[in-house]
């Protein structure tokens, strides 16, 4: 123990500890795969709060997200400013949001952020095109795609406005008990 | 008052550190972390829960062996007498010969009290024995009761709704998937399926004819008979193959080998039934053509665990009825041998058919005939053998302590013979499993016939068998259970355990007290289940309110297009006409009341802006909201009629003032259309809020 470098302080341990829903080791787990992915910018030691954040091409990388069809829109989800810049805490916080513990409204929160693409706080039917287009290898005639979008739309939007409010989009998440179990990935 | 929310965070605080470090402890304890990890990231998340119950039956089986082994076995080994039976190998399989003499079973352990040293206290090996398993089989009860109970919550919240289109597209990317092959699978996978949706709902508008109704129905009802004919023939079967095989091994004129081989056949024909059954019933499902595919799910499960629980269903009225009430020297071994013998075979077989239904599958798949293509992974089947495995470790658990030590291992190299099978043969599964919901049916199903039968099950031997009399702790007595009587008649002598004694007999013992618990339990789940009603009444009536709010949304949103335009008299008479059109078609007599007194009063206050001079529309927003109170004041008085509703109307026309009041200003702002939805967004809220005060 005396040899290790101390990359937190205990304090720092605690509160990430309470804000997210990892354990001690995993924080460290976390860290170690944030130093690796750009080890000549990330600091060992974050004791004094270094201000770094790794650009989005960087994190995308990640095996853990490098498949995924969403993994810019993840990634600019967590970020601060929207660009998909992540600093330490977004790290950590998109990870415990993606975890097991993290609870189905917390979940429902970002996923509508991640689906959301044009961040009008609605998705609406361009969003669920590009939705569709991603989740399909784009081989769905162009008919068949406003077929599928007008038919979620028709589905789950309860105050007919023709988009999908985060009300509507919680409510259809609450009807889908998958959604906790594939809305999650293991770090 | 600060003082004490400050001590409740700190505790809340402190708690949740312990529970950090709790967790830290089990991370420890979790086995094949990355195991799991890369399972999830190639087949997503459906298999992953295959694995996860596994692993959930492992934690189970290795609780269950520290228990019977600390408390029942290591007294034992103090008190051992000596073994002299020779061993072959053989026994490995057939669990009876030299392992008759060791603690695998019931019958080698005492019935005294264990005393090694003169000043230790005594060991009662009954009591032991009986408390042990009577613990144990009570925290399984309600681990199972409790994990399924939290499954349920958590997944049956509105299971009919769930075959959406839009859960369907937003919900059912599995984010855990990091394989580029699985991807690229599940991508065609979910085109395929929603091309199938989309001609599935053209189909759907066609109806059948009543003759096909009728012949399909034929067909269901015919495969139903012949499973549920097939299932009780394998009983009769292995029944009448039980009494014939025990008949035939007391003949004395058969060599030892022979012998032994015969007791293995029984075990052989069960699992042989397990093997070729499940496939039978899958058959059927060409035949049968469900319409969906989750029906057909369900009902090759239900046909499946009927058949398991049925076969071990006549083996235990086979092992209570027959071998029980025989004049064998020790039943409980003889049973405990032949659970040994289904438990081994059993997991032969397992090892079996994951070599030809995988392995052989897929090498026909890939090389001779392609058609075919690489085997699924059956998730269905798969859990379906782990319960019927563990029902037959948990039956066997009072004739054979430790055959949890067993099942363990047994479960621990299942997991790695399906995990290299997976990861060599199988592809997902093509149709959406629905991961969650299948794991609460199993965790069920694992808690209502299985464990519930086992409880059944250890109930008869412990009340109404006689045990052996010449083997094992209970020897010499009328039932297992006559054990704690003896023990409460020795310790009524002791004056400070008199609560005890006094507890036994007057709860324990009285027929009255559960005859009340159980009639408050039924009132209180009587008066659950109306509340659960009343609930659901509630969730009607909201979800009715969100529409109505959204009528009155796009209502308010046509109001404020025409507001934006020049004022003239024809467009306030439409508007007024539109107003009272949408108030009547509301539903509720108070609501429509309400809504009319809103709808007015933002009428007048719109006249009201448009008479005032455009100096004051451009007022900054503090002092217009400063001025409010008085135009508030003036709406309260004329509300006298209606007092309820004075809250309302003052939030209602405070946005609907401003609403106005922006909608002027942004006149000529390129954006404003973008922006009055959002206001629109407050108008909505005040409603809202408006009708939950008048409720």
């Amino acid at each position: 123990m005396g040899n290790k470098q101390t990359i937190f302080t205990d304090e720092q341990l605690d509160a990430y500890q309470d804000c997210t829903f990892f354990t001690r080791k995993e924080i460290l787990r976390l860290h170690e795969r944030f130093y690796e992915l750009a080890p000549n910018i990330v600091p060992m030691d974050y004791t004094d709060d270094p201000d770094v954040k790794l650009p989005i091409q960087l994190i995308i990388n990640m095996p853990e997200l490098m498949e995924n069809p969403f993994k810019e829109r993840i990634v600019q989800a967590f970020s601060e400013d929207g660009e998909g810049n992540l600093s330490f805490n977004d790290f950590v916080d998109m990870f415990s949001v993606m975890s097991e513990m993290a609870p189905r409204e917390l979940k429902a929160i970002y996923a509508f952020k991640i689906y959301d693409f044009n961040t009008d706080n609605f998705i609406c039917k361009s969003d669920l095109e590009k939705t569709l287009n991603k989740l399909t290898r784009e081989e769905l005639e162009e008919e068949e795609v406003t077929l599928v979008c007008e038919k979620v739309i028709e589905e789950a939007d309860m105050d007919g406005d023709g988009k999908l409010a985060f009300a509507d989009f919680e409510n259809m998440i609450s009807k889908a008990p998958d959604f906790l179990s594939t809305f999650h990935i293991r770090i | 008052m600060n003082c004490c929310s400050g001590c409740l965070y700190s505790i809340q605080l402190s708690f949740r550190r312990f529970k950090q470090a709790a967790s830290d402890v089990f991370e420890m304890l979790g086995l094949w972390h990355s195991t799991l990890k890369v399972i999830e990231g190639k087949f997503g998340s459906s298999i992953l829960s295959y694995f996860v119950f596994l692993k959930w039956l492992l934690l189970f089986n290795i609780f269950s062996f520290i228990v019977n082994f600390s408390f029942i076995t290591i007294p034992q080994f103090v008190d051992m007498p000596l073994n002299n039976l020779s061993f072959s190998g053989l026994e490995l399989l057939t669990g009876a010969g030299y392992f008759e003499k060791t603690v695998l079973y019931y019958g080698f352990y005492t019935n005294d009290t264990i005393r090694k040293e003169a000043n230790l206290a005594p060991y009662n090996m009954q009591l032991a024995y009986i408390f042990t398993i009577g613990l144990y089989l009570s925290t399984c009860f309600l681990i199972l009761l409790f994990s399924m109970a939290k499954s349920f919550r958590k997944n049956f919240i509105n299971p009919a709704s769930f075959t959406g289109n839009a859960a369907k597209l937003l919900c059912s990317w599995d984010f855990s998937i990091n394989n580029e092959k699985a991807v690229k699978l599940k991508k065609k996978y979910l085109s395929t399926q929603i091309k199938e949706t989309l001609s599935e709902a053209l189909l759907k508008k066609i109806k059948l004819p009543t003759s096909q109704k009728l012949a399909r129905l034929a067909i269901h009802s015919v495969t139903w008979i012949i499973s549920i004919g097939l299932a009780v023939g394998c009983c009769a079967g292995v029944y009448f193959l039980c009494v014939h095989v025990e008949g035939s091994t007391q003949n004395s004129s058969l060599n030892e080998l022979t012998k032994q081989a015969a007791t293995l056949l029984v075990p052989v024909v069960v699992s042989l039934i397990n093997l070729i059954l499940p496939l039978v019933y899958a058959m059927f499902g060409l035949v049968e053509k469900f319409k969906y595919p989750h029906h057909e799910i369900y009902v090759v499960i239900i046909r499946n665990i009927l058949l398991k629980i049925s076969i071990v269903g006549i083996l235990c009225y086979y092992w209570l009825q027959k071998i029980a009430e025989s004049n064998l020297e020790c039943w409980e071994s003889y049973v405990g041998q032949d659970i040994y013998r289904l438990v081994v075979i059993d997991f032969l077989f397992v090892l079996l058919g994951s070599f030809f239904g995988e392995f052989l599958r897929h090498i026909i798949g890939t090389c001779c005939c392609k058609k075919l293509g690489i085997p699924e992974f059956d998730i269905a089947r798969n859990v379906l053998d782990l319960i019927y495995a563990q029902t037959l470790a948990w039956i066997g658990i009072f004739f054979s302590p430790l055959l949890p030590l067993i099942q363990m291992i047994k479960l621990f190299i299942i997991f790695y013979v399906k995990r290299v099978s997976l990861m060599m043969n199988c592809i997902p599964p093509r149709t959406a499993w629905r991961a969650s919901q299948m794991t609460t049916v199993f965790i069920f199903l694992l808690f209502f016939p299985s464990f519930a039968g086992v409880l059944c099950v250890i109930g008869v031997i412990v009340w109404r068998r006689i045990p052996s009399k010449t083997c094992g702790p209970f020897r010499n007595l009328l039932s297992p259970y006559e054990s704690i009587d003896n023990w409460m008649d020795q310790i009524t002598f002791f004056e400070n355990a008199k609560w005890v004694v006094w507890i036994y007999h007057n709860l324990v013992e009285s027929v009255l007290f559960f005859y009340i618990l159980t009639i408050i339990v039924l009132i209180i789940s009587y008066l659950y289940w109306q509340i659960v009603q009343g609930r659901r009444i509630m969730v009607k009536h909201l979800f009715e309110q969100i529409a109505n709010e959204g009528k009155d949304k796009k209502f308010l949103i046509q109001e404020l297009h025409k507001a934006q335009k020049p004022n003239s008299q024809s467009i306030h008479e439409d508007q007024d006409m539109q107003l009272v059109n949408v108030a009547l078609s509301l539903p509720i007599e108070s609501r429509r009341e309400s809504t009319l007194a809103l709808i007015m009063r933002a009428r007048q206050q719109a006249d009201l802006e448009e008479e005032s001079p455009p100096m004051i529309r451009k007022m900054p927003n503090n002092i217009r909201t400063m001025a409010q109170p008085n135009m508030a004041g003036q709406q309260a008085e004329r509300d006298t009629e209606h007092p309820n509703y004075i809250a309302e109307p003052l939030g209602a026309i405070k946005v609907v003032t401003k609403v106005n009041e922006r909608s002027l200003y942004e006149k000529d702002q390129p954006r404003h259309n973008e922006r009055s939805s959002n206001v629109m967004e407050m108008v909505m809220r005040a409603r809202q809020q408006a009708e939950y005060e008048e409720q």
